[in-house]
């Protein structure tokens, strides 16, 4: 757990204390009994939500936490395994990547790429419990949902620098070079360096 | 205007009003605690949204009723 985490648990079970004494003893509302409630109701609740907020943005940066719906299960399966040749394993290995390998390929690389990509999450959410996704097979599930927009090539470049030496000595980099920064061909495409999961495609999309 | 203010502030439900907003900051905090301790995204997405939209009226309310007493207290001394 998060030290916010916990700061949210310790505020949220003061503040608890405080409303049930309200609750159970109903004390007039003198001085010390509005005192008391504004600790209750307004301070402690305020630190219980801008702590919990802080740790549920970094919860949903984790992997397991993307892996906990049923439909992404093989992705998660896939990225921890480690006879895996996926491009997805390849990276998830990766210290760098750690616990938040999902988020770290998948957030975009901009100014507001944290909250856009937070946003765009939120999709996820409501496809899954309101969409449908709940209910369907994996099955079904790898061959009707694909990716909500191209894998930006810029995602990949947060490390894989184009500027570096061992990238541009590739000969393939620099005869496509214009249409990987146009984003016409995607690093993670078949005849590069592979789609990152393939296990969810069919066949002719390898 | 004024008088129907005093109305006002004299019709509202101070003690219920009260209750109400502990037993709704009561699941806001429990919702918000849950959303910390079981990490799976309904509760988390929860916590950052419906709870918080919970606590804020919670706060809201106790904010009214103290408003509404402490003008009662005023317009009975006046």
């Amino acid at each position: 757990m998060t030290p916010m985490g916990a700061l949210a648990l310790v505020t949220a079970a003061i503040s608890a204390v405080l409303l049930l004494h309200q609750l159970v003893v109903r004390p007039a509302l003198t001085l010390s009994t509005r005192l008391k409630l504004l600790l209750g109701l307004a301070v402690f609740p305020f630190v219980t939500a801008v702590a919990s907020t802080a740790h549920g943005m970094h919860r949903t940066t984790e992997r397991d936490f993307c892996g906990s719906c049923h439909v992404m299960t093989t992705h998660l399966g896939d990225l921890e395994d480690p006879k895996s040749a996926s491009l997805a394993s390849r990276h998830g290995r990766n210290p760098m990547f750690g616990g938040t390998a999902c988020y770290t390929c998948h957030a975009d690389y901009s100014m507001l790429g944290y909250p856009l990509t937070k946003l765009t999450g939120m999709s996820h959410v409501f496809n899954y419990y309101l969409g449908g996704y709940k209910n369907w097979s994996l099955e079904r599930f790898h061959a009707e949902v694909r990716i909500a927009k191209p894998f930006p090539n810029s995602n990949c470049r947060q490390c894989h620098s184009a500027a570096l030496a061992s990238f541009q000595g590739v000969e393939e980099h620099r005869a496509i070079a214009e249409e990987l920064t146009s984003e016409r061909v995607s690093c993670a495409s078949a005849g590069c360096h592979g789609v990152a999961h393939p296990f969810s495609k069919r066949p002719e999309e390898l | 205007m004024h008088h129907r203010l005093h109305w006002l502030l004299a019709w509202w439900p101070v003690e219920k009003a009260v209750t109400v907003a502990c037993v709704l900051g009561l699941i806001a905090l429990t919702w918000m605690a849950l959303g910390v301790v079981l990490g799976t995204p309904l509760w988390v997405v929860g916590s950052m949204s419906v709870a918080q939209g919970l606590g804020l009226t919670a706060g809201a309310l106790f904010a009214l009723s103290v408003g509404a007493d402490a003008g009662v207290k005023r317009a009975k001394r006046s």
